[in-house]
């Protein structure tokens, strides 16, 4: 019980800690206010907890397939937030001066706001399913200690590794921070696009075709390498034509509002001076 | 030359007729077909019953999960790609396949300790 309830929590904490290292370290680097990420983490949290309370009765919508729609429209959702949050962010003049400037004045709230709806559906969803297992679990009085140890260990575990990125995004010099926090950005967006693809096939609304390749082979999807790229960049050892096409419509949009606005990729003279 | 131009419209509407009749067929037989066959599979005491299902290989079916335990479990497969969280004492659908022939594992995220079964496509 231990073990699996460290590998459940751990995996659900993953992706949003992520998540939350790359936008913070985007935030710090370009000198926004973090204050954003603390309202989008406790509005998560609420959320997370309707939602795990009501899931019963959001699966039985559309014919018992609610929850696959309700989980794909919030990963369309974080896919669209963070694009927008990007094409803003990097507002196309050389980094720092946006900020001060009357165009980082005029959108800051603007980015702040779609900083913190994307933690917050992000949080929504992990959270809600970390919620269910450990309200189902305390049924259990036998083995609710293991399991309260265990999912603090995981929640720790990937809490710490979201800092880790954190710290290792900030520590880099200034374009390659920003090049490398775009691309895991990218990253995301795919898998989420993708993810959100493969429950519309799970729920029926989008014709399953059989797999585009196998590399169950060579990287399994339940060894630690393979779990681990799952939780990071959505790797799937059998993926459909539709979740490859998904996963690039998500990774190429980001990319091209990165070089469309690149010239925000350019150090200014403070960050030199750094 | 306008004969030309012409004959390269006519074809170009006739590839987009053949791509909407394609999806057409495709969203046909994904979802207007009654004949999707169901299989139901019962979770008492953190263990599926049964713990082998067999379902027609390149077929798509339809999974009728009836969680009999008071606590939620999450239906999850690497190997089918799914991942479902039920509700205790309630039921759930989700879709898999169509499956090339062979086994298909699956478990219970929440007790995969006991909760572990296959699905077999033949």
């Amino acid at each position: 019980m231990l073990l699996s309830s460290v590998i459940l929590v751990l995996q659900e904490t993953l992706e949003a800690a992520f998540l939350i290292g790359v936008l913070t370290a985007l935030g710090h680097l370009q000198h926004r206010p973090a204050r954003w990420l603390l309202v989008g983490i406790g509005a998560g949290l609420i959320f997370a907890s309707v939602y795990a309370q009501n899931i019963q009765l959001v699966s039985e919508w559309f014919d018992y397939v609610g929850q696959e729609l309700v989980n794909a429209g919030l990963q369309i959702m974080i896919a669209l937030l963070l694009t927008l949050y990007l094409w803003r962010a990097l507002d196309g003049s050389p980094a720092g001066e946006g900020v001060s400037g009357p165009s980082g004045a005029r959108h800051g709230w603007l980015i702040s706001t779609a900083a913190a709806l994307t933690v917050l559906l992000a949080i929504t969803r992990e959270g809600s399913e970390v919620l269910i297992y450990l309200w189902g679990v305390i049924h259990q009085s036998d083995s609710y200690q293991a399991v309260l140890i265990g999912s603090s260990i995981g929640f720790g575990i990937g809490l710490s590794m979201g800092c880790l990125l954190f710290y290792a995004l900030v520590s880099l010099p200034f374009p390659w921070a920003m090049r490398l926090a775009i691309i895991l950005l990218a990253l995301f967006t795919g898998n989420m696009l993708a993810q959100a693809v493969l429950l519309l096939i799970q729920a029926d609304w989008i014709p399953s075709t059989q797999p585009l390749w196998d590399s169950s082979g060579w990287l399994p999807e339940h060894a630690l390498m393979g779990r681990l790229l799952y939780a990071l960049v959505g790797y799937e050892a059998t993926p459909s034509a539709w979740e490859v096409a998904a996963y690039l419509v998500g990774f190429t949009g980001i990319m091209c509002v990165a070089w469309r606005r690149r010239a925000s990729l350019r150090p200014t003279l403070i960050h030199v001076a750094n | 030359m306008i004969r030309a131009r012409y004959r390269c419209v006519s074809d170009r509407s006739g590839f987009v007729r053949a791509i909407i009749l394609m999806w057409m067929t495709m969203l046909g037989s994904a979802s207007a077909y009654a004949a999707t066959p169901i299989v139901e599979i019962v979770i008492r005491d953190h263990l599926f019953f049964p713990d082998t299902v067999e379902v027609p290989a390149n077929t798509k079916v339809k999974l009728l999960i009836d969680n009999q335990d008071p606590t939620p479990e999450e239906f999850e497969s690497y190997e089918l790609n799914r991942e479902k969280v039920i509700g205790g004492n309630s039921k759930s659908v989700l879709f898999i396949g169509p499956l090339a022939p062979g086994e298909y594992p699956f478990f219970g995220e929440f007790y995969p300790k006991t909760a572990q079964g296959k699905v077999v496509a033949k």
